[in-house]
This record gives structure tokens, sequence and C-alpha cells, in this order.
């Protein structure tokens, strides 16, 4: 909300300048977001009066303008706005003028012809951000006149957020009740008297509410032989200052009272209402109006119409009907001060889609027992500036009138919760200076009344509240009571930040990614998912409609965004939520860990620039989450062959821990890969973290250093292209003594000297006694048994090392 | 013998050794000069006929002697076997790139995420979660924000089928955390929330949060000032300092905006703080009697504080981070550098 500071002053006294007071509005809780001059810095600037029009010779879009400053001659000037036309008048800048914008304005020429001058838009002159056309002059202002004595003296203009809470802020009235507590000066009304002709109210109109709930008050009064035409310039100064465009005398007084008192008010022509008067219901099924932006309109039962005997004139404190405004030739009218239910002008104001200075005031709550003051206010200026005839009275339909209530407040509460202690009458002081009766007050209970603009009061706390945000920056410095809450236990929680650590020990990034996302992204990776993913009820665009129910489908795309940057590598990580219906329906949702990895980065040296096979990449991807169960200390961790629906048939295995499958990793198929342009194996790996970092933390049994050394024994099986390394081990195994300590595979080759479709597998077997230390015939004899074992069953031929 | 031809002595030797081309050469002048039969254990018998006054001097040049040649037959010894491998193996390029397997990274909302707990941890609170989904009760109603209530137009929401939605802030872990314990209660809770927000510069659809909650006997505005008076040190440096100005939200009461001083300028106006000094950095308050009332805490007996916090918008703070996308893009080049 915009408040011109001169206007302010109208109706409080302070000795600040604009910056302390916006200081101290800001820390009591009316937020300053902008301060700004508008007006000021025109020096040089008159009004020019168009006198001819010529076009541009080599410019479509601009056009030559002459123009009359009130001095001799009259400069052409190139002009490009849209709005220029013989006899307007608008800010004529000439040579040598510097503009608030910081142009300087000299002779040039503008695609070859030569401009003396400049006529200005608003934004150009500092004014406001418009550069639609020129600013355009009232036709009385000879030209030459200074801009500034047309624009008025130069205006300070508060731009002021009010919080919900405070919709008695909302006006000028309710800033300089603050700015008096701030300041400790008195708030001073605006004139509410008008003169009233003999003639009742009631002999010209009636009001009819049927529903007293959604509107619990609605007044009218009636003015006639109004003379309908422009404001005052000071008036017109001030509205366009606070951000309201001025349109006549009857139309701005409505404006300006809003603004001035937070009570809207609407002007009816009163003889365009049929039977001259106002019935306030709810709309018959299908009652259409065309709302003052010319918009027609549905309107719905639950909404409510000002009507006349016929048919709705307006959107109950929304917006006016088309047909029901003030004209030029308007000579009656029916001035409309009333109160609605916020929420039910909420509800109409978003099922139509329509806000308005009205509607978003009433929607915050307007007092009911402001409607009658602002209205006489607002007809005493329509008597005093379009010389109206105000008739006597008002028609005041109301519901139980709301009255002031009493709230109490407890010093002592007070102290505990802020941590200051002030005496019972210091509160007291600032309680009255807020416009709190103060009834009684003693030590242990102050006692106030509470206006009835001030609804946000109704409790203690409120009270304390009020004291506190005049006192925020006088909060005593206390030593902290860090405490220890002691069966407080976020273990859980440290220990997903340890697998985030390890993963980043492990050599990934770690990304982030939305939430939601396209559904195409994820039926890619698993069609069969589809019927289970959670959708959002209302997605703000196309490419986020459901919620994720992998991470996998963004790390692929996030690896592909870096491919097509030429970012050829990718060890990435991602840890999230992901979401979907549990067999009845309901959402339930799971911390998820992701690993992707694309390019050689399993590797250190050289190599690295060598192309990435197939084994490679699955078995980095293997090797890291063997590495990562290693560091969570998980020692029920299982792998088995499983394919997925986005993994390479074979090339998938399924991550189980104590049994249960709770992951899956491989590579991905190429048909998936191939969305993204990337041609080389991609390894995935996804799991539920909770039971990943189960063990994180626990203790494990440790095993001492051996005390005996230990005998190695290497052996070379030339076997079938087709034996397998777990082959190896189970056979191994069954044949060793207790005596094998491990068996390590250290080379595998492949070439013609072995024949057709064989290999040569290189594995180390380590022998130890923990009795004592071993010989070596004892190792010969048991390299024997096994060797042995699998010479006969693989079959293997074998070369001992 | 005289201390000139010590010294004179020492430069020869150590010319010699340097000129020393092979091991056993090497050898021979160590031995010359430092051996049992050599050079200077028969200087050091001649001292005994050295006069008393001079002795000192004389000794100690012998020992620089044999210091300085000792030296020298080892630097010698150490370049003449590196020499020797060099030719057996060829020499080792020192400024090839070294090789290692690299350090991954953590993502810059994670980061600050941990960083504020930690913070947090260290002053006594601990972790809470709280689910993404919610239901209207926790996110809304459980916070003093019944359904007609205006600020619940504040922040749009996305809805799930069944009237569940996205927690459009982490305070909804407070009622969910309180129910389940009796005070005290001092927690801090990190997650990710949803707004119903287009994404821009500096808006973001899906954002980080971090809530703190501490209620206890007799916790006061004045505590909360204190506490997150430490919390900003601890932050960004030593001569942070805090400020309040009063706000407006439904679950606190007073409520207050929370400004940190700029810590590029130390409070005197800069680009980053818009030349004002402060930042804005979270929102706070006393919880609101209401809160404490819906999860059957008694509010004459316990008072709280909460106070909550937008990561993406520290980040972009204290790393500088121009627009708020970048942090969900993803690209690895610029996620190497945090």
């Amino acid at each position: 909300m915009k408040i011109p500071l001169s206007w302010l002053r109208e109706y409080v006294d302070f000795d600040d300048t604009p910056e302390g007071l916006a200081d101290k509005l800001t820390f009591a809780g009316v937020e300053v977001e902008g301060l700004a001059t508008v007006g000021g810095g025109v020096e040089g600037v008159v009004v020019g009066e168009v006198t001819a029009i010529e076009k541009h010779p080599n410019a479509d879009k601009l056009v030559l303008c002459r123009v009359n400053h009130g001095a001799a001659g009259e400069p052409w000037v190139v002009c490009g706005a849209p709005n220029a036309v013989v006899g307007g008048k608008y800010p004529f800048a000439p040579l040598g003028v510097v503009l608030p914008c910081g142009i300087t304005i000299e002779k040039r020429k503008v695609r070859g012809t030569a401009s003396e001058g400049m006529l200005c838009a608003e934004d150009e002159l500092g004014i406001s951000d418009d550069h639609t056309g020129l600013m355009e002059l009232d036709a009385r202002w000879a030209p030459g006149t200074a801009l500034a004595e047309v624009m008025g003296p130069p205006e300070t203009v508060l731009d002021v957020e009010i919080t919900p809470d405070r919709p008695d802020c909302l006006c000028l009235v309710g800033l300089a009740r603050e700015v008096a507590a701030l300041y400790g000066t008195r708030l001073k009304m605006p004139a509410n008297d008008a003169a009233e002709s003999a003639t009742p109210v009631e002999t010209a109109t009636s009001v009819k509410v049927e529903d007293l709930v959604d509107c619990p008050r609605y007044t009218a009064r009636i003015l006639r032989d109004v003379k309908v035409g422009p404001s005052p310039d000071w008036m017109k100064r001030r509205l366009e200052a606070a951000g309201i465009r001025a349109i006549n005398n009857i139309v701005d007084i409505t404006n300006y009272v809003m603004l001035e008192t937070g009570q809207p008010l609407h002007a009816f022509d009163q003889k365009l209402l049929e039977g001259g008067r106002i019935v306030v219901r709810h709309p018959a099924p299908g009652e259409k109006i065309v709302t003052l932006d010319g918009v027609d309109r549905e309107l719905t039962p639950e909404m409510l119409v000002i009507a006349d005997a016929a048919k709705p004139m307006a959107v109950a404190g929304v917006m006016g009907g088309e047909f029901s405004g003030i004209g030029d030739d308007t000579t009656e009218v029916l001035l409309e001060s009333a109160s609605f239910r916020p929420v039910a002008i909420r509800d109409t104001s978003k099922k139509l889609e329509l806000m308005s200075e009205s509607a978003y005031r009433f929607i915050r709550g307007v007092d009911p027992e402001l409607a009658e003051m602002a209205s006489r206010r607002a007809a005493g200026l329509m008597v005093e500036l379009a010389s109206a005839k105000l008739l006597a009275g008002v028609v005041d339909v109301r519901g139980e009138p709301r009255k002031p209530w009493t709230v109490t407040c407890r010093p002592r509460r007070l102290a505990t919760l802020l941590g200051m202690a002030p005496t019972a009458e210091e509160i007291a002081k600032i309680f009255e200076s807020l416009e709190l009766k103060v009834l009684s007050c003693t030590p242990e209970l102050i006692e106030v009344e509470v206006p009835t603009f001030r609804g946000d009061l109704t409790r203690e706390a409120d009270l304390i509240e009020e004291y506190a945000r005049l006192h925020l920056k006088n909060l005593p410095p206390v030593r902290s009571k860090a405490t220890v809450v002691p069966d407080a236990d976020d273990k859980p929680a440290q220990a997903q930040q340890r697998l985030r650590e390890v993963l980043a020990g492990l050599g990934l990034q770690q990304i982030m990614n939305y939430s939601f996302l396209d559904r195409d992204l994820l039926d890619l990776f698993n069609r069969e998912g589809a019927a289970g993913r959670v959708e959002l009820a209302n997605p703000l665009t196309a490419d986020h409609t459901v919620l994720r129910d992998s991470l996998l489908p963004q790390m692929v795309e996030t690896i592909g965004l870096n491919v097509s940057r030429q970012v050829a590598q990718a060890a990435l990580f991602e840890t999230g939520r992901i979401f979907r219906l549990d067999g009845e329906g309901h959402p339930i949702e799971c911390d998820q860990v992701a690993v992707g990895l694309l390019g050689p980065v399993g590797r250190t040296g050289m190599d690295r620039f060598g192309p990435v096979g197939e084994e490679d990449m699955f078995l980095w991807i293997k090797g890291l989450w063997e590495q990562l169960a290693t560091a969570l200390k998980l020692r029920d961790a299982s792998l088995r062959p499983a394919d997925r629906p986005w993994s390479q048939p074979g090339r998938g295995m399924e991550v189980a821990v104590a049994g249960v499958a709770v992951g899956w990793l491989g590579l991905l198929r190429p048909d998936i890969a191939k969305e993204w342009r990337i041609h080389e194996p991609l390894g995935l790996f996804e799991a539920a973290v909770q039971p990943l970092v189960k063990d994180v933390g626990a203790m494990q049994e440790l095993t001492p250093p051996p005390s005996y050394p230990s005998i190695r024994r290497d052996a070379a099986l030339i076997v079938d292209g087709s034996v397998r390394h777990e082959q190896v081990l189970e056979i191994a195994r069954r044949a060793a003594p207790p005596e094998l300590e491990k068996i390590e595979l250290f080379d595998i080759y492949q070439g013609k000297n072995l024949g057709d479709g064989r290999k040569s597998l290189a594995y180390a077997f380590t022998y130890r006694s923990p009795t004592g230390t071993l010989t070596d015939e004892a190792a010969n004899e048991f390299q024997g048994r096994i060797n042995a074992a699998l010479k006969e069953q693989l079959p293997a031929e074998i070369r001992e090392g | 013998m005289n201390l000139q031809d010590i010294e004179n002595g020492t430069a020869r030797a150590l010319a010699e050794l340097a000129a020393a081309e092979d091991l056993k050469a090497l050898e021979a002048l160590r031995v010359r000069y430092i051996g049992r039969n050599g050079l200077l254990p028969k200087l050091m018998q001649g001292l005994k006929d050295v006069p008393a006054a001079d002795k000192p001097a004389m000794g100690q040049a012998l020992n620089r002697f044999k210091t300085a040649v000792t030296d020298a037959v080892a630097g010698r010894k150490a370049a003449l076997e590196a020499a020797a491998r060099d030719a057996r193996t060829g020499s080792l390029d020192i400024s090839l790139p070294g090789r290692w397997a690299r350090q991954g990274r953590l993502h810059p909302i994670q980061q600050l995420i941990d960083r504020t707990t930690d913070i947090f941890r260290r002053m006594g609170f601990t972790v809470a979660n709280g689910p993404d989904i919610e239901t209207e009760y926790y996110n809304f109603d459980a916070l003093n924000t019944p359904p007609d209530h205006v600020s619940r137009d504040l922040a749009d929401t996305f809805y799930l089928p069944g009237g569940l939605l996205l927690r459009t802030q982490t305070s909804a872990v407070q009622a969910r955390y309180m129910e389940t314990r009796q005070p005290p209660v001092r927690i801090v809770c990190p997650g990710r929330c949803y707004r119903r927000d287009t994404t821009d510069a500096t808006h973001s659809a899906n954002f980080h949060q971090i809530e703190g909650l501490y209620v206890d006997e007799a916790v006061s505005l004045a505590d909360l000032k204190s506490d997150l008076d430490h919390f900003a040190r601890e932050l960004m440096g030593p001569g942070v300092r805090t400020r309040f100005r009063t706000h407006f939200f439904p679950f606190t009461e007073p409520s207050v905006e929370v400004d940190f001083s700029c810590h590029m300028c130390g409070g005197g106006g800069c680009r980053v703080c818009k030349q004002s000094g402060w930042i804005e950095i979270m929102g706070a308050g006393m919880v609101d009697p209401n809160v404490f009332a819906q999860v059957g805490y008694d509010p004459e007996a316990v008072t709280g504080y909460a106070f909550g916090m937008g990561i993406e918008r520290l980040a972009m703070i204290l790393f500088g981070i121009d627009d708020i996308r970048r942090l969900y893009e993803n690209d690895g080049r610029y996620l190497a550098q945090f």
C-alpha cells in the first residue's frame, strides 16, 4: 500500500525524517518496503502543447511534433509515443534540462531529423514506471507552465506491507494511529460532519438485506443535485500518489475515503436503480452481471449481490456492475457503505478470479462500526466538492452491533514470555497509546477494553504482542539456556548424514532434483509403476504433475543434461524421498539413495581415456555398492541376479539386506540411454536408505591381528569361457581346509594361445593357522586338494605359481 | 697447524667430494678425510700440542670440518645413487598430474543443512523429521490456521487426492513432535517444502527449510534472541548481529522477522544487503498458546519459541548464487565448486 507522507501528516504529527519513520514502522510490524520521492527533480520541464504533427521522413513508428512551450519559437521534436495528438498537452523538456531518469536533453538527430527537446512519459520524470505513452496533462494548463506547479510539491511515498492480522492498518487513519503510538502524539480524525437537507433519506430509498450473516451491515445515503466533474488537483494528486487513477469527483471521493478510513464505499447512480432501492441478496440460478471491467460474469447462489428491484447492480464487496456506475450525467447518488463476511467475499473473489481494493479489504476484515462514519465523511466531501445536497439521515440495516470487549493481561506473564519486566503502569501506558481503554491496572492484572477496529486483539497473548512490538529493540541480552534433552535421539538423522559423507568420500557428487516430474519420464523407466504413483491434484506446470517413485529417471536425465553440455563423465548420487500409493491407495513416502555412473570414473590413471566396457561399468557400480556396504558396516547385505524394467537383461542385480530386497543395481538399457544420446554403459544403483544405515554406529566384534604368518599359493586356472568366478569360489571353499583364509582373483586373461573360448583366471590362496606357523609342505598339500577339486569339477587346467 | 689451514682444507675437501664421479671415488675420499686412519683423527691427535688458549677455537674448527665433510659425503652419495637409478629406469617426471581417486562433494543445499543442524546440535537441539506429504491438520489447523484464516491464502499449496497436501513449511513437524512427547522439546527439523510458486530466479516450487522449536518452562523472546545471536555468529561470522522486526505468523505470537547484519560489509551497506546493512534470514516468534492447546500442552506451564528459515535463500546469500534454478540444474561443473 502506498502512503503519501503529506497526506499521513494530516492525521498525525511526528517529528522525524521519512527514513526514521520508515524504520520505526518497520520494527513495529508495518514493513516499509520502499521509500520514494515523486515529483521532484523536474526543474525546467514545462507544459508543452502539440500544435502540429508530421510524419517522420525516415521512420514509420516516429512522428515529428511541433511544441508550443510558452517561449519564443516552436521547436520540432521527434516522438515515438502512440498518444501524441494535436492540441494535447504533455510535459516538455527543452534543451539543456536534466531529467530525473538521468537523461540530459541535447539537440540531436533521430533517424536523420533534428529533435530539439523531448516530450516525456511518466517513467522519464520519475513519477511511475509507466512508459506506455506520453504523460497527459489537463487542458487548462497554459503552455510554459512549470511542471512542478502542475504536479504540486514533491511527495514522499512510503510503500508499506500490512500483515493479514492488521486490516485496521490498511488506511491512513489506521497508520496514523500507529504513528501516534510510536511518537507519543495524538491521532486527528478527519472531519465527518455533513450538512443535511430537510428531506429524509427514507423518502428516496429503502434497503433490504436478505442475509445478515454474509452482510452484517448495509448503510445508504442519498445525494441529489450532484455535479459530476473532475476532482480538485490536491485530491487527484493524493490518489495518484497512492496508486489509484482519478476518474471523477464522486468516484474519487469514494476511493479517497476508502484510503483514508479503510471502509470501501460504492456510489450508485440512483436513477439507474430500478425502484430506486437496494436489495442485498444471493443471485438466482443462472443470474449474470457485467462488471466494471467489462467482463460478463456467471453468478452462483452462494455469492452475494447488491441488486435493485430487478437485477444485480454489483457483486457485493468486490466490484460494481458496468451499468450502475457514476457517469458525467449522474445527478443523484446512492452511497453504499457496508460490511460483508470476509470468507464470503474471499470465496466469491476466488471463484470469479476478481480482486479489487474493496475485496482485498473486506477479505481481511472491515470493522462494521466504521460504515456509518465513513459514509458521513464521504457524503460531506460530496456536498463540498460536487455541490451535492445530502438527504437527512441514513438507511442503516444491520444485525447485532459489534461492541468493545475486554481482555486482561498479567504483567508477570508478559515478563515470562518476553524476558523483560516492565511495570504494570508502563505496560498500561503502551496500551493507552494504542487507544485501548485501560479499565483497571494493578501489578497483577491489567484490564483493557478493546475498540472494535482491533479485531486481532482477543487474548492475553495478543496484548503482550502489542507491548513487545514497540519494544523489540530493548530485548535484554541473556545467556543461552541451551539444554540437553535427556531422551532426545536423532541417530537416524546422523546415520543418513553418514551415508552421504561416505558416498562423497567414495568420489560421488551429490545432486538434488525436484520431487515432482513429468509422468512420461517415470514411464520410460518403469511403465508398470504407473498405477501406484501419487499425482498432484493441482499441478502448476505440465512437466511437474506426479511425485517421483524412483530417483533414477532424474538421475539419468541429469547425466544426460551434463553430457549435452560436454561433461561426459558422471559419478553422482542423490538422497531424496520417493512417493507411491500403498495397497489401499494411501500415499506413502520413503527415503531413497541413488547413484549414477558414466564414463571412466572407476579409473585413476592414464587409461581414463580408453573406452569403458560393460564389464568395467558393471563392476564399478557393483564395487561401489560393496564399498558402501562395508563403510556402513552392513553385515547381512547380499546380491542376486535380477532384472529391472530399466536394466539391461542379465546386467541387473537385486540388493538385499537381511534377505529382504531393498534396491537394485545394474546397467541402464541402451534404448533408454539413447533418449539422451548416451551411447556408453551407464551404471545405476538405487535403494531404500533405512535398511542401509541400520548398522551405522553399531559395535562389531573385533578380530585381533593374527599371531602367525600366512603362506600364499597362486594358481592359474585355464577354463572354459563360461566358467564363473563364483563357481571357482564354491568348489575351492568346499575342498579347502579351515586354514584357507582368503581367495583373491588377480588376473583374467583371454588369448589365442589358450585356445578358442577359453580363459585364464589367476587366483591367490592365502593359508594361515591360528595355532602355529604353517610349513611349506602343509600349504602345498592344502593347495593340492583345492587344485584337484577344481581340475575335476570345473574342469580346469592348472598352472601353479 | 692453524685455523686458516683448517678452513682452506675444508674448502678443498668439499670441492673434491662434489667432483667425485662414482661411489668408489667418493668412498676413497671419505676414508682419506674422516676415515679411521684419515686426516681428521690425525689432526685431533695434534690438538694436544696446541697452546691451551687456542685449543677451544681449534677444536670447534675441527668439528665443523668433520660435519661439513660428513654431510657432503652423504649428499653426494644420494645424488650419485639417484643418477644411477635414473640411468637404469629413466627419470621421474614429477610435473605429471597427481593420481588418486577423486573426492566427491555434497550439494550446496545439503552443505548448508548440515552446517546449520550442526550448529544447532551444539546448542542442544536434536534433529526431528516429518513427512513431505501432510494432512491439512498438521500443516494448518494444528498451527492455529483454521480453514477460513487469511494466511491460508498466503501459501498456495499443492494438493494430493484425498485432501492431503505437500507441506508448505517445516513447521508442520511441530505438532507431530509435541504430540508424542512432553516438554522440554528442543528440536530442529530440516526438510523439503513445496509451494505453488512459478519458478523464477528467486522462487522454486520445491525448496528446503529448517525449523526450530524450543519448549520449556519460562522460555522467553529474549532467549530466542540470544540463541539466534549465537547461531548468526556461528554461521556467518563473529561480528554478525541480529535484529527482530514485528511480523505476523498464525502459529507464533509475538511474531518477528529476523535480520542478520550483513556479513559482507559488516552493516555498512553493500550490494549483498542491497545497501541496508541487514539481510532478512528467518521468521520466528513465541509459540501461540493455541498451538500448545492443540497438542495438549498447558500454555500456563510452558512457553516456547519457534523459528524457520529457507535454506536456498541462505545458500544464495552465503555462496553468492544469482539464480535459485542453478541449485536444481545439477551441472557437474557448477556443483564441483562448492
